[in-house]
């Protein structure tokens, strides 16, 4: 579904993306973590190219994602990203926010749009808060709507850069399990967290990466139990015990 | 004496209108020209396309840089040089649309740039193309920074269009000027001449101040 071959990145002369290899198949959950600044975030927006790549190859969905000859509409139609700051337009309600894409870019008529946003808005449990606005709303509900809005073009991928960051504690349940429940219902996705206890539930493969590049790849509980680099140990360590 | 001039200047009152009017028209049309450019032009001056960014940005920075009396005689008196022959009042509207293009340029451009990065992300990560993105979500929330001091702008327009009297546009300044060597009562005629001036312009720093305060209380409420 997602394939990194060779995909180097740099912001000047730092490397920030070194030599990635890394095969993402169909209904994966793959968590990346590592220290800040070890390249997770800019791995998971070169999927849909909010960052370039200068070297390799990035293809989802047997798509190009990095040739200019491809049709970038059509390849983030079918990825949705969520944000770590939530991102939602301000002056738009949540149903409009959810809806706005559909409607300009898939070309969907405005009743069946709302009708299909309704719908996903009420999957992330906020049936009652359709048209308020983003300011109206808490952190977990704004970072759900903004789930909404990445599922509201029925995309194959989600990618999910650092969701709970930015929430206070008692909100981040709500939007992991709306994340969990993505998870069992097949979705291919890429997350992007600190949060241990999620990876360790849903992933299927959690990534560490440290200076760009991914050190261990391995299921959760091989890495959390067992991890096989001296890196990879430090790391849980320091995670651990903050 | 007073009484006398006094009486005169009422007597005047229509030829005053009619400078009022030449403002107003001057202005107007300006203001509406110069709006349509300068959103135009403030939008290439935030976009992508470097060389469009770079022209815009001479463009302004040589009408800020350069008297707006300057302007207009370089419009009136040079252009006819190459060919260009106009008439005063397109060659003041010419000049003040040109003026006020150049500063709306600035306030829209800096509108557009104060819109959060995330927004534009968030927009180009669902597949909304580059105008899409533009016209749904970056300029809607730009336009609460830029219509308090686009208004304010406008207050600027309407007092620089007194400059166009220096190329024989009889505008209120001008009727000021020709009225003051029948009555020789300075204070009172530009006293008038302040007064409708004043007129067009108190309207529009209310509403400049309202907006201020409306667009204040809407983005704390967002």
């Amino acid at each position: 579904m997602i394939s990194f071959k060779n995909v180097n990145k740099w912001y000047g002369e730092l490397h920030v993306l070194n030599s990635i290899d890394l095969e993402v198949a169909h209904g994966e959950v793959v968590v990346v973590c590592g220290p800040s600044g070890s390249g997770k975030s800019t791995l998971i927006r070169c999927i849909n190219r909010l960052e370039p790549i200068q070297q390799g190859e990035l293809i989802v969905d047997g798509m190009k994602v990095h040739d200019k000859k491809s049709n970038m509409t059509k390849i983030r139609a079918e990825i949705g990203f969520v944000f770590q700051s939530f991102n939602l337009y301000p002056h738009m309600t949540a149903l409009e926010n959810v809806t706005i894409a559909p409607i300009k870019v898939r070309k969907i008529n405005k009743e069946e749009a709302e009708k299909l946003g309704k719908e996903t808005l009420i999957r992330v449990g906020l049936g009652d808060r359709i048209n308020h606005h983003p300011a109206q709303l808490s952190g977990g509900q704004q970072q759900r709507v903004a789930i909404a809005r990445g599922l509201g073009m029925r995309p194959k991928i989600m990618l999910f850069d650092e969701p709970t960051s930015a929430l206070d504690p008692e909100m981040i349940n709500e939007v992991l399990d709306v994340m969990r429940d993505l998870a069992k219902e097949g979705m291919t996705m890429m997350v992007v967290t600190h949060e241990m206890g999620f990876a360790r539930e849903v992933a299927s493969r959690v990534v560490f990466m440290d200076e760009g590049k991914i050190i261990e790849v391995a299921p959760p509980n091989d890495f959390f139990t067992n991890p096989q680099t001296e890196r990879g140990k430090a790391f849980l360590q320091s995670i651990l015990t903050h | 004496m007073w009484g006398f001039y006094f009486n005169e200047l009422i007597r005047s009152l229509p030829f005053f209108l009619k400078g009022l009017y030449m403002t107003v028209a001057v202005a107007g049309l300006s203001l509406v020209f110069g709006t349509i450019i300068g959103f135009i032009a403030g939008i290439i001056r935030a976009g992508r396309n470097k060389p469009g960014r770079l022209i815009v940005g001479a463009w302004v920075d040589l009408i800020r840089g350069t008297p707006f009396l300057v302007q207009i005689f370089v419009i009136f008196f040079i252009l006819p040089g190459i060919g260009i022959e106009l008439e005063a009042f397109p060659a003041a509207v010419i000049a003040l649309t040109n003026l006020t293009a150049s500063f709306i340029c600035e306030i829209v451009a800096s509108g557009i740039i104060a819109v959060p990065k995330g927004q534009r992300e968030a927009a180009t990560a669902s597949g909304l193309s580059y105008y899409q993105q533009l016209r749904f979500i970056v300029l809607p929330q730009a336009i609460r920074s830029i219509l308090p001091p686009l208004v304010g702008q406008y207050v600027l327009l309407v007092k620089d269009s007194s400059v166009v009297s220096a190329i024989g546009v009889v505008d209120i300044t001008r009727v000021g000027w020709l009225t003051v060597q029948r009555i020789p009562e300075g204070l009172m005629v530009f006293g008038l001449v302040g007064l409708l001036y004043f007129a067009i312009c108190y309207p529009l720093i209310n509403l400049s101040g309202f907006l201020e305060r409306r667009m204040t209380v809407a983005s704390t409420k967002l």
